[in-house]
């Protein structure tokens, strides 16, 4: 545990390294910071904060594998096989590969992989999207202001408004499933908190894209970064698609609905 | 105050006391007999006091337990989610804003369901805009005199009190501080009470008119000028506790309808998956805003998130109703029709959905002004 003045450093310090660095020398750096005590000593605190701000800063770490390998008590440093949606595997390299997947994560297709215990992975995807997501509605929300149309700010017409107010609803809605401890039924949570993380998330691409028009359609635009991100970090430990249809089968097993949380 | 424990006790006593309502009669008059009921029973038990102040005939302890109280007593469908969260709305504010001794006087009677009291707040032309109301309080002597017209007031016809909104200010006064609170009987003379037929077919709305009603300046709530905030000061209550209610009554339906799909096999299992991260997302949110109130915060804007999420997930909730259960709200004469129904008026009533994605743009989004 450490105290919120302790994490507010360390907050500061991973924001700084994440924004000059990303790929292979920020698993460097992450190594460098402490991550791999970080993540047996504090990882209630720590998972949210390092996938958080991955998404804020649009960079990028291997640093999803080390949260399989802990959840199975296996040793740092591998690259287990991770579902991907449509029954699909891939593994996140450590190194850069020239390989094809969308907005540069060394993501690559393997053949084959087996169970995991995936909700720790889930949850820390989710707050990845949920930081990528609340990137790209800063973005929109400063475009709304700085760019003029019929002689005034575009967030002064109601129905660019509206679609950011429905992107804050939906990244709220989804960091508070992410931060129910899930105590009761860890799987389950985990399993809504991914999908409502990555539902929130399409929205958001879907929404801002939209406010940021043309400049956000370029490359020259940061906006792209997260939305190729987003794409990928989905279809990672499955969909939010494939989540919910499974969280409705779930439902039909068992005859009712769990609460998953009380006051 | 343990509330885990609060909780158990509450359910084991709500196992040993059957207040389930008779079958049969879906009837408002019904439903009002009911409430009074198990309002009754819960407070000479002693659990509709808890979580109110003992200045109010209340027994003290954090506000959450009425959250609990309210969870079970309408998750368990002992009570309707509409006249139960009626208490959560006017108990608070009588508290704040009545004289001491008519808040101890008068709270007891509504929360042991010897009372019902409703909320004039809506107006023909003052919906959304609400501090454009026109109903005119005028002081005469010791006393006001009422004119107007109010609309939307839920169970007026049960009411023996009514809080009331009205206008006290001249025309150069800012409309937000022009507008005074009411503590008003219902049988003083002057006052027409109409229910309106509405599209579900429960007639718990209702136009009240008032002509020169006579009101004692002693049932004024805070001071002239205070009636905005007043109405500003509740919407914390009715998006938190109350919220919570209606979220325990939706699960309870949720699992209504896990049952009645069961059939379907896999084919019904996008939808009830999207309905059900609707509700928990919901259910999480509200969870959250609980604990904050809890925790001494000031609930402000940030509910408005609450209040898109909860009429969305209503509304998707029975939507996925109507197309899992063909037929059923069309064709036969079920619960699912009516709850339908006035689900439409989920993004409608306690403040449009449009108002509430306005209030986000400006206040949690500092968009500036339209």
């Amino acid at each position: 545990m450490a105290d919120p003045s302790d994490l507010e450093l360390l907050e500061d310090g991973l924001r700084k390294t994440m924004l000059s660095t990303s790929g292979a020398e920020l698993d460097a750096a992450l190594t460098e910071l402490g991550w791999a005590d970080m993540l047996t000593e504090m990882p209630e605190q720590a998972v949210p904060l390092v996938f958080r701000l991955l998404g804020e800063t649009g960079s990028h770490a291997s640093v999803l594998n080390d949260v399989v390998q802990q959840a199975a008590d296996r040793e740092l440093g591998a690259t287990p096989a991770l579902p991907y949606a449509g029954g699909g595997w891939v593994v996140w390299d450590y190194q850069a590969t020239t390989g094809s997947t969308l907005g540069g994560l060394p993501l690559r297709r393997v053949e084959d992989g087996g169970l995991l215990r995936l909700a720790d992975a889930r949850r820390a995807l989710g707050w990845w999207l949920v930081g990528a997501s609340r990137a790209m509605l800063a973005l929109a929300r400063q475009h709304a202001l700085d760019r003029v149309q019929f002689g005034r700010p575009i967030a002064g017409f109601q129905a660019v408004r509206h679609r950011l107010a429905e992107t804050l609803v939906a990244i709220e809605g989804a960091e508070a499933t992410l931060s129910l401890s899930g105590a009761d039924n860890p799987d389950l949570t985990a399993l809504l908190a991914k999908a409502a993380a990555g539902k929130a998330a399409l929205t958001t691409v879907k929404h801002c894209q939209q406010v940021l028009g043309g400049i956000g359609f370029t490359a020259e635009h940061d906006l792209h970064v997260h939305v190729e991100r987003v794409l990928v970090l989905d279809g990672l430990l499955g969909s939010s698609k494939e989540l919910t249809r499974k969280a409705g089968a779930g439902l039909r097993a068992r005859g009712s609905v769990p609460r998953l949380v009380d006051l | 105050m343990n509330v885990a424990e609060f909780r158990t006790n509450l359910r084991a006593w709500l196992d040993e006391n059957d207040l389930t309502p008779p079958p049969g009669n879906h009837s408002l008059d019904a439903h009002h007999a009911q409430h009074s009921r198990v309002l009754r029973a819960l407070y000479d038990a002693g659990w509709m006091r808890w979580g109110w102040p003992e200045s109010a005939g209340g027994l003290g302890g954090p506000m959450i337990l009425r959250a609990i109280v309210g969870e079970e007593v309408v998750g368990r469908r002992l009570d309707e989610p509409g006249p139960y969260s009626m208490l959560e709305v006017l108990t608070p504010t009588m508290i704040d804003y009545a004289r001491p001794e008519l808040a101890a006087e008068m709270v007891p009677r509504l929360l042991s369901g010897s009372e019902t009291w409703c909320q004039g707040f809506s107006e023909p032309g003052s919906g959304s805009d609400l501090a454009s109301l026109t109903t005119r309080a005028e002081q005469r002597g010791d006393a006001w005199v009422v004119n107007g017209q109010k609309v939307w007031t839920s169970f007026a016809q049960y009411a023996s009190r009514c809080v009331l909104l009205t206008r006290t200010g001249g025309p150069d006064t800012p409309n937000h501080e022009a507008i005074t609170a009411f503590f008003v009987d219902i049988d003083s003379p002057g006052i027409t009470v109409r229910p309106l037929r509405t599209m579900h077919g429960v007639d718990e709305f209702c136009e009240v008119y008032f002509d020169d009603v006579v009101v004692p300046a002693d049932r004024m709530l805070g001071s002239p000028g205070d009636g905005w905030k007043l109405a500003m000061d509740l919407l914390p209550y009715e998006r938190s506790t109350c919220f919570w209610q209606r979220i325990a009554y939706l699960y309870a339906r949720f699992d209504a309808l896990v049952d009645e799909v069961k059939d379907l096999g896999q084919a019904a299992d996008s939808e009830m998956g999207e309905a059900y991260l609707a509700l928990h997302t919901l259910r999480c949110r509200s969870w959250a805003t609980q604990h904050r109130l809890a925790d001494g915060h000031k609930l402000g804007p940030d509910t408005s998130i609450d209040k898109v999420l909860l009429a969305g997930a209503e509304q998707q909730l029975y939507d996925t109703a109507r197309d899992l259960l063909p037929g059923a709200i069309e064709l036969d004469d079920t619960d699912w029709r009516t709850e339908f129904l006035y689900s439409r008026a989920a993004t409608i009533y306690g403040g449009t959905a449009e108002v509430q994605r306005n209030i986000i743009a400006r206040r949690l989004l500092d968009l500036g002004k339209e």
